[in-house]
């Protein structure tokens, strides 16, 4: 970088207000949103933003001076200016044709070829427009109709198709805003929050499901009812079976995209009755067996 | 990328009573959606720009106003001046 004295063109003794002026002077000529033909104004603007940068604040002009930093580090970081945007060819709001309205109105070539440009624009299909809509986990597995309320007060009816994910977007065609002239709506794009669910959680295409079964059903087994999300299903649990036995629902998981459906899985965790029960108390304090039973011999050994 | 009004305070570097104010103005135009408004890289850019108009060139509101409505029609006959330039390489070709 040069020395930025010399870009802003003042001598090294000039005041704050000197600097500000000669910056401002510069400034205003090479801006490059002042300046939406020229493509060299970008730069030339940087380089006197970098130098007023630092010789504009008293603290780092102080520093420069005194040898402690140089010019370099000054440099502005990648700026996007609003010229980048503004001649885009997608419609935004700031569009103004009125600087030639008066042109258009005359029976030449000239004003034709104005005119068509000014008709392709109009006839421009309408914005997208972005909702969002939470959805319970049980919907978002087993599919659901939905009607999201529009801030117009309208309303959209929208399908959850079966097996989809947080976050997942949904484009219902030709909801969005509308087009101009002959220009199509936009697409209205949803995108779905699945929320979180205190039973069951989704890895995958499978759900996990933590399911309480009293002593009795998990010593002597037997068939007992399982939620999913999808409705109850009878489950048999086997004799023996264990806090933390884990047992798999086929096919009743979250369904897949290729076809079929992933499972769910039950763990299982044995629950005490409520309150203590004498009878087993009684029971447990006679059973030898049980009580020489060391559930913890592997792990502390 | 689409920003909601609180990322796009931060990314702009702005007051919410400033922001506020240049909404009521109607310089800043962003997207209107169920969930608020929606800024997106072009807003932060005009953003910027005004910005610059106030805090360096030392324009005021009024200056500020004029130049956005002068700046708004110069992109405009730019963008009709391209469109004429590609229709006439069109029927040229």
């Amino acid at each position: 970088m040069r020395n930025p004295y010399e870009i802003l063109g003042v001598v090294p003794t000039a005041s704050s207000a000197d600097i500000q002026k000669a910056y401002r002077k510069l400034a205003k000529k090479l801006h490059p949103d002042l300046n939406p033909g020229d493509k060299a104004a970008e730069e030339k603007f940087k380089e006197i933003a970098g130098a007023y940068d630092l010789l504009g604040d008293a603290e780092k002009r102080k520093r420069f001076d005194d040898g402690e930093i140089d010019a370099t580090g000054a440099e502005r970081p990648q700026q996007h200016f609003y010229r980048d945007f503004a001649t885009s060819d997608h419609g935004h709001p700031y569009t103004d044709s009125s600087g030639f309205a008066d042109f258009m109105d005359s029976d030449d070539a000239f004003a034709e070829l104005l005119r068509r440009g000014e008709r392709a624009r109009a006839n421009r299909r309408g914005r997208d427009l972005h909702y969002q809509l939470p959805i319970d986990f049980a919907e978002s597995i087993a599919g659901a109709n939905k009607r999201l309320t529009l801030p117009d007060g309208g309303t959209l009816d929208v399908t959850i198709p079966p097996g989809l994910v947080d976050g997942q977007i949904l484009r219902l065609r030709g909801k969005g805003a509308p087009g101009a002239g002959k220009g199509g709506p936009g697409d209205a794009l949803i995108e779905v929050e699945v929320l979180p669910d205190r039973r069951f959680t989704r890895e995958g295409d499978d759900i996990s499901l933590e399911l309480p079964v009293s002593l009795s059903e998990a010593v002597l087994g037997g068939r007992i009812r399982v939620p999913t999300p999808t409705g109850d299903v009878t489950m048999a649990v086997p004799k023996g079976s264990n806090t933390g036995t884990t047992l798999r629902l086929k096919g009743k998981g979250a369904p897949r995209r290729s076809g079929g459906h992933g499972d769910q899985f039950v763990k299982l965790k044995v629950v005490l009755p409520k309150p203590p029960d004498p009878e087993l108390e009684a029971f447990v304090s006679h059973w030898d067996k049980g009580k020489a039973f060391n559930p913890r011999e592997d792990s502390t050994s | 990328m689409i920003m909601n009004k609180q990322e796009f305070l931060s990314s702009a570097g702005l007051q919410v009573q400033t922001l506020d104010l240049w909404l009521e103005q109607r310089w800043l135009i962003p997207e209107q959606t169920s969930a608020g408004a929606n800024f997106s890289d072009m807003d932060l850019a005009r953003a910027q720009f005004i910005r610059d108009l106030k805090a360096d060139f030392g324009v005021n509101d009024e200056g500020v106003d004029v130049i956005l409505h002068l700046v708004d029609q110069l992109h405009g006959l730019r963008r009709a001046l391209e469109q004429m330039h590609k229709d006439i390489q069109g029927s040229s070709s």
